[in-house]
């Protein structure tokens, strides 16, 4: 038995200005424990399919289910076991809390509603969420409101507030990208260890390869353009192989903190495609075709189906993955970098090095 | 000194590039010793720093840094209530405070553009992008013999930023895309052919072909039209795929400042910046070797004695804690204020 499940849906806004599918006969399950990472640029669907498994919106078509009941079909005391497991953190934790409740208020307020804990054991319990997720549970902490707080801080809260409700599955819709770069690695440090500390699962919205790849390892991941899921397989099977254009262009236009490798060139593909930016998603055929800079005539015509490409449950929609070229993998970078800078050296090797000596001497 | 930065009456003659001092011949603008203060609070205290001809300058910091604020200084743009307390910003030797409000008009359309993180929302919604070249044009009569040399030269600017003048010309602003509204910004500061452009987090918010794009388009225009750029950013990966050279604010205070190789790798190098770049996730580096950084970015309103980035640094010893550390430059021009890496913090020297 899957904890949640995906089965074909799809998903239209009905006031939309064009007619175009949010979410097109997506798929998914996702295991108790499980990390499912979801990737993709902005506007592909992947926020709406948050909001859908956590019932805040009903796909027009298909069925999303926790623990194999069609979760638009619970009623009563089955609908609340639901809601309590199916925990939401937003993107954006300047606007997910309410500036006019206390942080006390603010944590209390789902114990009490679903009588997580006797009334009288409530204040003991936030401030043991308080601490869990790594906050001073101070008195006067406790009577702070949200604007007093930093932004990871109130990411915190946000996380403690979810945890208030003894969670299976967490869904987390861009946790760090609102956050300052120096929080973001001990903001996923927290939501990996309460994963396993509390056995959750998580489904994992982001746009940041980088980040699913410290956040999701060891886990699933599927790649989104424009409600079609476009590739899915184990998140390293997936970064190191992919076998969709969308997903090697992706990896090969991230930017890299590391200047050596940063301006190493990058595919000849990435660039007709980055130029290729504004182009509609196809109608007909394969959606990606538009955009695909090894497109042929087969997908403009027929849409290729989400079958299997690599190893272990890697699945693609492309007819022609052998297309795909092959990532730089970071052995190479760091090769490749290694060399640039070494005939970097012995370019500059007369003027820099007489500027080191006195840069020395300057410095004592 | 103190210099209201607007409103200091001055003969407005017209004229921006007359040097009252000398500075060396490629330097454009000069910051010398600049604090923005908003009411008790210093923004920007004490920054140095000096903008050369021709490259490639990356702003960097966290929210709340200053680096936004020191880049609007550079066009004489304080917000108010802000004010610049001391210190004086040079345009060609030029102090920026001493400017007549024309004077200051001309430098910001002419000498340095610039394109705000919200350039997208720029735009009149009632008339098309064309007209809104033509205003341009009108209000600075005196770039091109004519307007249909001012208009060729737009289209030019457009094939730049990778779009096809007739996506462009007779658009409202709501039939376009972000990413598109914000290429569109550049070529409008370009317009002008002013010497600086000045990007406030060009690539925030965009996704990662988006960004990609913008990437290329500055290299581009940095290549072919020579225009000096500077760029604000909280990314250290867009600074390590663009900048020559980098400036570090921490807490309102320039802490490092330097090439991009010796930012990214030199021995010498300020602990918040190392400490910055390991906390950056991506798909090369390894997982276990990030680390985040301890604590929290100080209150400007309650800063620590001593070195602001102390109380979160793995170094730190007794003397960060009491005396503030002066930035140091080598000879290289690699400059780091910071008491251990400098050799200040042993003998309780270097003060």
């Amino acid at each position: 038995m899957s904890l949640l499940s995906v089965d074909h849906v799809s998903h239209r806004y009905q006031a939309a200005r064009d007619d175009r599918p949010v979410l097109s006969d997506v798929n998914l399950e996702i295991e108790p424990g499980q990390t499912l990472a979801v990737v993709g640029e902005s506007g592909c669907g992947k926020t709406t399919l948050g909001r859908m498994i956590t019932g805040l919106v009903q796909p027009s078509a298909g069925a999303v289910s926790f623990e194999d009941t069609d979760i638009w079909k619970l009623h009563g005391a089955g609908f609340r076991r639901y809601r309590r497991s199916v925990q939401l953190i937003h993107q954006d934790p300047y606007g997910a809390l309410n500036p006019g409740l206390t942080l006390e208020e603010i944590l209390s307020a789902g114990l009490r509603h679903h009588r997580i804990v006797p009334r009288r054991e409530v204040h003991g319990e936030v401030h043991r969420l308080l601490s869990l997720a790594g906050l001073d549970t101070s008195r006067a902490f406790l009577q702070r409101y949200p604007h007093q707080l930093s932004g990871g801080q109130r990411q915190r809260l946000v996380i403690a507030r979810a945890m208030a409700l003894r969670p299976s599955l967490v869904v987390a819709d861009e946790p760090v990208s609102m956050l300052d770069v120096s929080m973001r690695i001990s903001i996923l440090d927290l939501l990996k260890s309460l994963g396993e500390s509390h056995g959750l699962a998580y489904l994992f919205i982001s746009h940041d390869f980088g980040v699913v790849r410290y956040f999701a390892a060891g886990g699933r991941i599927i790649v989104m353009f424009f409600g079609v899921v476009v590739e899915s397989g184990p998140v390293e099977e997936v970064i190191a192989n992919p076998q969709h254009p969308y997903t090697f262009l992706l990896l090969d236009a991230i930017p890299e903190p590391n200047p050596r490798l940063a301006r190493r060139e990058r595919s000849e593909a990435t660039r007709i495609a980055a130029e290729r930016i504004e182009a509609h998603p196809a109608e007909t055929g394969c959606v990606f075709a538009n955009r695909c800079p090894f497109v042929r005539d087969r997908c403009r015509a027929e849409k290729p189906p989400l079958q299997a490409g690599g190893a272990d449950g890697h699945l693609s929609a492309c007819w022609y993955p052998e297309l795909v070229p092959a990532v730089t993998t970071a052995a190479e970078a760091m090769a490749a970098a290694a060399a640039a800078a070494e005939s970097a050296a012995a370019t500059a090797v007369s003027q820099p090095a007489v500027n080191k000596a006195t840069a020395d001497k300057g410095v004592a | 000194m103190t210099n209201t930065p607007l409103n200091v009456p001055a003969a407005a003659n017209g004229t921006v590039a007359v040097p009252t001092q000398e500075t060396p011949a490629d330097t454009l603008l000069d910051v010398q010793d600049l604090t923005v203060g908003f009411g008790k609070v210093h923004a920007v205290e004490g920054v140095n720093l000096s903008i050369g001809q021709g490259k490639i300058y990356g702003l960097v910091g966290e929210s709340g840094c200053g680096k936004s604020t020191l880049a609007y200084s550079l066009l004489g743009l304080v917000p108010p209530p802000g004010r610049v307390v001391s210190g004086a910003v040079r345009f060609r030797g030029q102090d920026l405070a001493r400017m007549s409000y024309s004077e200051l008009r001309r430098l910001r359309a002419r000498h340095i553009a610039v394109v705000f993180q919200a350039a997208m929302s720029g735009f009149n919604p009632v008339i098309t992008i064309g007209a809104q070249v033509d205003h341009l044009l009108e209000a600075h009569p005196d770039v091109y013999e004519n307007r249909q040399e001012g208009r060729k030269y737009f289209e030019e600017l457009l094939h730049l930023v990778r779009l096809r003048p007739e996506q462009v010309w007779r658009t409202y602003e709501s039939r376009l895309s972000g990413g598109m509204k914000q290429r569109i910004a550049i070529a409008f500061a370009l317009l002008l052919k002013p010497e600086v452009l000045v990007l406030d987090e060009p690539t925030t918010a965009l996704d990662v072909l988006s960004q990609r794009l913008v990437i290329d388009i500055v290299r581009d225009l940095h290549d072919k039209l020579g225009t000096t750029v500077v760029f604000v950013t909280h990314d250290l990966a867009v600074v390590a795929e663009l900048a020559e050279r980098v400036a570090v604010m921490y807490a309102g205070r320039l802490v490092e400042a330097g090439t991009v190789e010796e930012i990214f790798f030199d021995e010498r190098r300020h602990p918040y910046v190392k400490a910055l770049i390991s906390a950056m996730p991506s798909v090369v580096a390894d997982p276990a070797s990030l680390k985040s950084i301890p604590g929290q970015v100080p209150d400007l309103n309650a800063l620590p004695p001593g070195c602001r980035f102390a109380p979160r640094c793995a170094l730190a010893q007794a003397v960060c804690h009491e005396v503030e550390p002066e930035l140091r430059v080598s000879a290289a021009g690699h400059a780091v204020s910071c008491h251990v890496v400098n050799g200040e913090s042993g003998e309780g020297g270097g003060e």
